[in-house]
C-alpha cells in the first residue's frame, strides 16, 4: 500500500516526489511501495529497525541502488530512470552509511572536487578553456573555504580524508554534499562514529541548513537527533512504511512501539 | 659506434619507451584507479599500426610478409597513426570491458582481452604475418634527415626522450587540473564521485583512450628502432613489469615512475645479462620473472606507497578578509 507524505503539512511546494517506490533484491521486496514528499526547508527523518529498507530506499533515490517500480521526481523532473551523476546535476545529493570521503585527496580537494563536479573538471573544458577552467577553480576555492569557515574545519583543510575521526569524515560528506548547492539532501545515518559535543553542533547546522531552504531527508538511528531535527518522521519496517507523523505522533502508535521501539 | 655506445643509446631508447608506458599506466591506474591488465595490448597495436604504415603496400601471400592496411606514410603521420590507432582500440575494448562494471572485473576482462589478441595474432597471418610477425619497418623522420635508427641510435635516443619529456609535461599538467582531480576521486570512492555529479564512465573511457594513445605512441617508437615486431614482444607479462615500475617508484607520482621505469626495467632487468651463466640454459631468464614478483610483493609488504609516494597538494589559507579571499595555490589548487 502507498503512503503519501507532505513534508510539512503547510509548506511550500515538494521539491522531491517519490511515489510507490520498489526495491527488489532478486524476489524480496526490500522497499515496498514507499512514497515521500520533501519540500524545501523541510526535514524528514526515517527510523526503522535494521534490514527496514531505509538505506535502500535513499539508494533509490540518488540512483545507486536499482528500483523496481515506482516514480521519483525532482523539481517536477521525473528521475526515476537517470543516472547517479545526472540526479546529482539537477540538485540532489547524498551522503553514505558508510563514509565515502575521498582518502587519499585532502579536505580541500574534497570539497573543490564536488564543486566541480560537472561544470569544470571535464576533459573539454580543461583543455579546450583552460582560462575559464582557472576560474571556476578559484570560485570553488573560495566557496570550499566558506563551508570550511562554517564548520569549523578550516584547520583539516590539508589533511587527507583518511587521516580524519568518524565524526570529521560525516562533516566532510555533509560539507561536501553543501558544496554543490543541491536542492535536496538526503543524509545516510550522518551522526554515526560522531561524538557527542559534535552531535549538537552538527544538529545546529543541518537545522541551519534546512532554514536555508534545503530539503533533508535523513535515516538515522539516534531518536533524539530525529526528535531534535524533524519535521515528519517516517517509520519503515520489512521495507514497508508502517507509521508517519511528528515525533511525538509516531513514537505513541502500538505499531511502531511492538516493530521497533518496545 | 663501440658496442657499449650502442647498447647505452638502446637502454636509454628502452628506458623512454617503458617510461611513456609507465605514464600511461600511473594515469589509468595511479589516477584513475583503472586497472589495465591489458596495457601491452594497447602498445602492440600501436607498433603493428606504424609497422604497416611504414612498410608499405603488402605483396600478399607471395611475399615472405603479409599484412593488412599497407601504405607508406611519412613522418609525423606514422607516429600519429600508432597513437590514433591505440586510442581507437582501446576505446573499442573500453566501451565493453569499463562499463558498470566492477573494477576487480574490469582487470580479468582486460588481462583476458590481452591473452586472447596474441592467439588472434599469432593464429591469423594475413593479418600482422602471423607468429613470425612483420620486419624492415624503417624510420620516416629518419629517412627525412637521412640517417638511419640503427646507425644513430643516440639520435633515436635524443628523439624518445624528447617525445617522453612532452608526454611527461603534458600528463602532469592534465592530472593536476580539474580532470585529474576527478579521476583521484573516482579512485578513491566511485559510488560517492558519481553522487557528486561525476560522470564515471565518461571519465573512465577517457583516462582509457589517453592511456592507450600514448601506448600506441610508444610501440610505434619502438618498432622504428627495432624494425620488427612479432607476438613474443608483447606477452602480458610486460604490463606486470611496467606494473611492478610503478609500485617501486610510487603509485601516483610521475617523478616516482621515473626511477620506478630506470630501476625495474631497465637495470634490474638488465643485471642478469651481466651474471655468469649457472644452472641450464635460460634458468637466468626465467628468475628474472621471479625477481619481479617479489620486487612488487616486497614493495608491497614494506613500502607500498612507493620510493616517491603520491604528493600531498597543500593549499594555505586565504588571507584578508573572508569574502574576497581566494586560496594562493600551491600544487594543483
Amino acid at each position: 500500500m502507498s503512503t503519501p507524505l507532505p513534508a510539512t503539512a503547510t509548506g511550500p511546494d515538494p521539491v522531491l516526489v517519490a511515489r510507490d517506490v520498489v526495491v527488489s533484491y532478486g524476489g524480496v521486496h526490500a522497499v515496498d511501495q514507499v512514497s515521500v514528499n520533501i519540500s524545501p526547508g523541510g526535514i524528514i527523518g526515517i527510523i526503522g529497525p535494521n534490514g527496514a529498507g531505509k538505506s535502500s530506499f535513499l539508494g533509490a533515490l540518488g540512483g545507486q541502488v536499482k528500483r523496481s517500480g515506482g516514480v521519483i521526481t525532482l523539481s517536477g523532473q521525473d528521475i526515476s530512470s537517470l543516472l547517479p551523476h545526472q540526479r546529482a546535476r539537477l540538485g540532489l545529493a547524498r551522503t553514505f552509511q558508510t563514509t565515502s570521503e575521498f582518502g587519499r585527496m585532502t579536505v580541500f580537494e574534497n570539497l573543490v572536487t564536488a564543486a566541480e563536479g560537472d561544470r569544470g573538471a571535464s576533459l573539454k573544458s580543461v583543455v579546450l578553456h583552460p582560462r575559464r577552467t582557472k576560474m571556476r577553480e578559484h570560485a570553488a576555492a573560495e566557496h570550499a573555504w566558506e563551508v570550511l569557515r562554517r564548520f569549523e574545519m578550516e584547520r583539516t583543510a590539508n589533511h587527507y580524508g583518511r587521516e580524519l575521526s568518524g565524526g570529521q569524515r560525516r562533516l566532510v560528506e555533509i560539507m561536501r554534499c553543501l558544496m554543490r548547492s543541491p536542492k535536496v539532501l538526503l543524509l545516510d545515518e550522518p551522526m554515526v562514529g560522531v561524538a557527542p559535543h559534535l552531535t549538537h553542533k552538527l544538529v545546529d547546522d543541518l537545522r541551519a541548513i534546512g532554514r536555508d531552504g534545503l530539503g533533508i531527508l535523513i535515516v538515522e538511528h539516534a531518536l533524539e537527533v530525529v526528535r531534535q531535527l524533524c519535521d515528519q518522521v517516517v517509520v519503515m519496517a520489512l521495507g514497508k512504511v508502517i507509521a508517519s507523523g511528528s515525533f511525538e505522533e509516531v513514537v505513541q502508535d502500538a505499531t511502531v512501539q511492538a516493530a521497533y521501539l518496545s | 659506434m663501440n658496442a657499449w655506445g650502442f647498447y647505452v643509446a638502446t637502454l636509454l631508447i628502452y628506458f623512454g619507451v617503458d617510461l611513456l608506458s609507465g605514464i600511461s599506466l600511473n594515469l589509468q591506474f595511479g589516477y584513475a584507479g583503472v586497472v589495465n591488465f591489458g596495457y601491452v595490448v594497447f602498445q602492440a597495436v600501436g607498433a603493428y599500426a606504424a609497422a604497416v604504415v611504414v612498410l608499405g603496400p603488402s605483396g600478399g601471400v607471395a611475399s615472405f610478409q603479409q599484412y593488412v592496411f599497407g601504405a607508406r606514410l611519412a613522418f609525423p603521420l606514422d607516429l600519429l597513426v600508432a597513437a590514433a590507432a591505440g586510442g581507437l582500440v582501446s576505446l573499442a575494448i573500453g566501451m565493453f570491458s569499463l562499463r558498470r562494471m566492477r573494477r576487480d572485473y574490469q582487470a580479468v576482462v582486460l588481462l583476458i582481452v590481452s591473452l586472447i589478441a596474441i592467439q588472434l595474432v599469432s593464429a591469423d597471418v594475413p593479418l600482422f604475418n602471423g607468429a613470425n610477425g612483420l620486419t624492415g619497418v624503417g624510420w620516416p623522420l629518419g629517412q627525412l634527415l637521412g640517417i638511419s635508427a640503427t646507425s644513430s641510435p643516440w639520435i633515436y635516443a635524443a628523439w624518445v626522450l624528447a617525445i617522453c619529456a612532452a608526454v611527461f609535461v603534458g600528463v602532469t599538467w592534465l592530472s593536476r587540473s580539474p580532470w585529474g582531480r576527478s579521476l583521484r576521486a573516482m579512485r578513491d570512492n566511485e559510488a560517492a564521485a558519481s553522487a557528486m555529479g561525476l560522470n564515471i564512465t565518461a571519465l573512465r573511457l577517457q583516462v582509457f583512450v589517453l592511456g592507450g594513445a600514448i601506448a600506441g605512441l610508444s610501440g610505434g617508437l619502438l618498432v622504428e628502432y627495432i624494425g620488427a615486431w612479432s607476438p613474443g614482444a608483447w606477452g602480458y607479462a610486460e604490463t606486470f613489469v611496467i606494473f611492478t615500475a610503478i609500485f617501486v617508484g610510487g603509485v601516483g607520482n610521475y617523478r616516482g615512475v621515473v626511477i620506478g621505469v630506470l630501476l625495474v626495467p631497465v637495470i634490474f632487468l638488465e643485471i642478469p645479462r651481466f651474471l655468469p651463466a649457472i644452472g641450464y640454459p635460460g634458468l637466468i631468464d626465467s628468475l628474472q620473472w621471479v625477481a619481479i614478483g617479489l620486487a612488487w610483493m616486497l614493495c608491497l609488504l614494506f613500502r607500498p606507497q612507493g620510493i616517491l609516494p603520491e604528493k600531498r597538494l597543500r593549499v594555505g589559507r586565504p588571507v584578508g578578509p573572508p569574502e574576497t579571499a581566494v586560496a594562493p595555490a600551491e600544487g594543483a589548487i
